[in-house]
């Protein structure tokens, strides 16, 4: 049985894409995830946000934040993914600590 | 006797992080706004009046959350 973590990856997209489709979208790639043995608990889209600085000359971006209980490899994996999708502004992947928050 | 006592005037000794929260989220940029100046910077200790180790933590959550465009780095332009 492989090591299994709390993550904790949150996303931010293109603001020119159509918020509705934002979840969906996100979900095809989530299956690395679930085909891994781990576990999706949350998908949060916060909406469209203010960057404070430019990113790739955008001044906003939707925000997901994603929950997950996955083995390392699979997040990698994710977010390789994630990060060659090109309407993906940005990505950042935390180990939450603990069973806490 | 005004030598005596030279120390700075305002130093908020209340803890802000200890109203309630004991573990900070870098997520919750509201929150951590109250820690950095108008020009971006993080407070320094002696005006937050945070526990090294509260500090320490809002450090770090603050330094996350720049990376996510979330807080604004340092700049001469502190554009708001």
């Amino acid at each position: 049985m492989v090591y299994m973590r709390h993550y904790e990856v949150m996303v931010i997209l293109d603001p020119s894409l159509d918020e509705r489709t934002v979840a969906p979208s996100l979900d095809t790639f989530l299956n690395v995830i679930r085909t891994t043995g781990g576990n999706v608990e949350k998908v949060e889209v916060w909406g469209k946000r203010r960057l404070s600085f430019e990113i790739k000359k955008n001044t906003e971006g939707i925000y997901a934040v994603l929950d997950l209980t996955s083995e390392a490899d699979a997040v990698k994996e994710l977010d390789r993914q994630l990060s060659l999708n090109e309407s993906v502004l940005r990505t950042k992947v935390m180990r939450r600590e603990g069973s806490r928050a | 006797m005004a030598r005596t006592d030279r120390r700075p005037p305002k130093r908020r000794q209340n803890l802000l992080a200890a109203q309630g929260i004991d573990t900070v989220d870098w997520k919750d940029d509201a929150l951590l706004r109250k820690f950095v100046s108008d020009r971006g910077k993080i407070r320094s200790r002696r005006v937050t009046g945070l526990t090294p180790k509260q500090q320490r933590q809002v450090a770090v959550a603050i330094k996350n959350a720049r990376e996510m465009a979330l807080l604004p780095y340092p700049g001469r332009t502190a554009s708001r």
